[in-house]
């Protein structure tokens, strides 16, 4: 049975980059336990045998030659979804102190 | 204080960005040096939602190549996964990169660190795309991101931890760098960022290691020497004074010289690396990887061998490799096919006097004009004017700086040497005016020669030769010195 501690989802929530409240952590705790408790059933599986499936598709080398492809559009199409853009540059908060 | 000796351990993550015209996954312009900010950019670069990436093949060729030249094979099987974090230079929210079964497991890069041979282990090499480039402007609340870069092939080569010293931990470096030159895999330009150096450090008094630290986005041979001391006498320093080395990513300011802590490292599941469903696995056979390898061009490996039949000493032979690559130069082949005596001859010439015009010609943005060809022919005629005795070293120099600078081949380099007066008179009317006039110069000097001091020959002949400008003969000066005095 897996219980997560109140540091587990904070962990969590920082590697998603989410700030929660207390009572969402608290509320994350069970939500996301009997996730995982759901989860756990497939460990019942018999899989000492099998491959890990990494891929559903079948497919292999699935590749293009090197050339520079035109999509058909303007680059600055692209950047106007940007929310804020400084010259040509993607304007971001400081990354480094 | 009793000094206490500490063993160095270091191990090198080694990206090398692929010499591709389109980035790994998506068709965009591969080549961002001086591109203009977010141009080299498309929806794949970009991770907007449905956009497929697709593999370049040329990027699994060159790794292919890379494998061999770390002595090594490419896998028959390998696949790419997501390694997630977030970045503002990373618009996806995760890196593709290959976690457990990467296109190069093993091998090795062998050496030289101070003339002798080394060996360090790879343990892995892997593909993956690269970020992209911020810049932080000074005094100010935010950076800027440039997505040119975001998306080219990076192979990241993984060290064993297997290099004890600061110099060695270099010469690997330079090491990888002529291994993905001679195999055309990389530009390999550092200034341009092609080759990014991770260290590895850690210090311990015994065989057991101690706790590391990774000094990140190292860029020059010079730096990962520099980083790496730097970070050897913090940890020890640390230890010395009772505290402890915390493991932790370090960044490193080349300016100033110093290292700097950037963040506590993130475990590895942090990554929470998984497949990515995107991109069908890779499945290499015999037959590819055969014609991989029958395409290898000629390593360092290879010319070291062949070369080391001339006896020529480690420093030469280094040099030569090096200069190979860098002004794209065909020497390695003729030097082997030249003469045992000839070729330690002109390999000295080549490494003392044309390279060293070679650095200061590009210094002006100039080139040496003549092409290999040419120059190879110049050689062997100064050669055989060499052999004959009629030129002192000194004038060899200047012939053949002056031969290398011209526009083309001269029909005869002898008559070139004549006309600059460089070649050696045995004239002895002109020798005996010279002669005269230095015994008549230097009393003290012919005086300590006829009392027996023998230095005193060396003297006098050296301003004979300074009189005739070097076109003396050292040995018939010697004879009409000695019969003058007598």
């Amino acid at each position: 049975m897996a219980i997560l501690s109140h540091d587990d989802i904070l962990k969590l929530a920082q590697l998603a980059r989410l700030s929660l409240s207390d009572e969402e952590v608290e509320s994350f705790i069970n939500e996301i336990s009997s996730i995982l408790n759901y989860v756990e059933q497939l460990n019942e599986v018999e899989t000492d045998d099998l491959e890990p499936t990494n891929q559903v598709t079948g497919l292999v080398n699935v590749w293009r030659p090197d050339k520079v492809i035109n999509y058909g559009y303007q680059v600055d199409d692209i950047l106007k979804i940007v929310p804020k853009m400084h010259d040509r540059y993607i304007r971001v908060g400081r990354m480094i102190e | 204080m009793p000094k206490i000796e500490y063993i160095l351990t270091v191990g090198i993550e080694t990206h090398v960005q692929l010499k591709t015209k389109s980035k790994l996954f998506s068709g965009s312009d591969n080549d961002s040096k001086d591109s203009v900010a977010n141009t080299l950019i498309n929806h794949i670069d970009f991770g907007l939602p449905g956009a497929l990436p697709v593999l370049n093949e040329k990027a699994i060729e060159l790794a292919s190549k890379a494998a061999f030249a770390l002595n090594s094979k490419p896998s028959y099987f390998s696949k790419f996964d997501r390694k997630h974090y977030f970045y503002p230079d990373l618009p996806m929210g995760y890196q593709i990169s290959q976690y457990d079964q990467p296109i190069i497991v093993g091998g090795y890069v062998e050496f030289y660190c101070n003339d002798q041979l080394r060996r360090v282990n790879i343990t892995r090499a892997h593909l993956e795309s690269d970020a992209g480039k911020s810049i932080h402007p000074d005094n100010q609340n935010y950076s800027l991101v440039d997505l040119n870069r975001a998306g080219t092939p990076l192979l990241e080569i993984v060290s064993e931890p297997e290099m004890h010293s600061p110099e060695e931990a270099k010469a690997y470096a330079h090491e990888l760098y002529l291994l993905m030159r001679y195999a055309d895999v990389s530009e390999a330009n550092l200034y341009y960022g092609n080759m990014r150096f991770d260290v590895n450090v850690s210090i311990s008094k015994d065989n057991q290691l101690g706790t590391r630290t990774e000094t990140k986005n190292l860029n020059s041979f010079r730096s990962i020497e520099r980083a790496i001391t730097y970070e050897m006498n913090r940890q020890i320093d640390l230890i010395e004074s009772g505290q402890q080395v915390i493991q932790e990513t370090r960044g490193w300011n080349d300016t100033k010289g110093q290292g700097y802590s950037m963040r506590s490292k993130e475990n590895a599941d942090d990554y929470r690396y998984m497949p990515d469903p995107d991109l069908p696995p890779i499945l290499l056979d015999d037959q590819y990887i055969l014609k991989i390898q029958q395409s290898m061009p000629k390593l360092p490996k290879y010319w070291r061998q062949q070369v080391s039949k001339h006896s020529l000493s480690t420093s030469i032979i280094e040099s030569l490799i090096e200069a190979e690559i860098e002004y794209s130069l065909n020497n390695l082949d003729y030097l082997v096919n030249l003469p045992t005596n000839q070729a330690r001859v002109i390999a000295n010439w080549l490494v003392n006097i044309e390279l060293p015009l070679r650095k200061k010609l590009a210094e002006s943005a100039k080139n040496i004009e003549l092409s290999d060809k040419n120059i190879q022919q110049i050689y062997n005629q100064v050669y055989s004017i060499f052999e004959s005795g009629e030129i002192s070293s000194t004038n060899i120099k200047l012939l053949i700086s002056q031969l290398l600078t011209m526009k083309k081949l001269p029909k005869d380099v002898k008559e070139v040497a004549k006309e600059s007066k460089l070649l050696q008179t045995s004239d002895e009317g002109l020798l005996n005016d010279i002669v005269d006039q230095v015994l008549a110069n230097n009393p003290q000097a012919v005086k300590d020669l006829k009392e027996g001091k023998d230095k005193a020959i060396g003297f006098l002949v050296g301003q004979v030769m300074k009189g005739s400008k070097g076109q003396a003969n050292p040995t018939i000066v010697t004879t009409l010195i000695k019969s003058k005095i007598g």
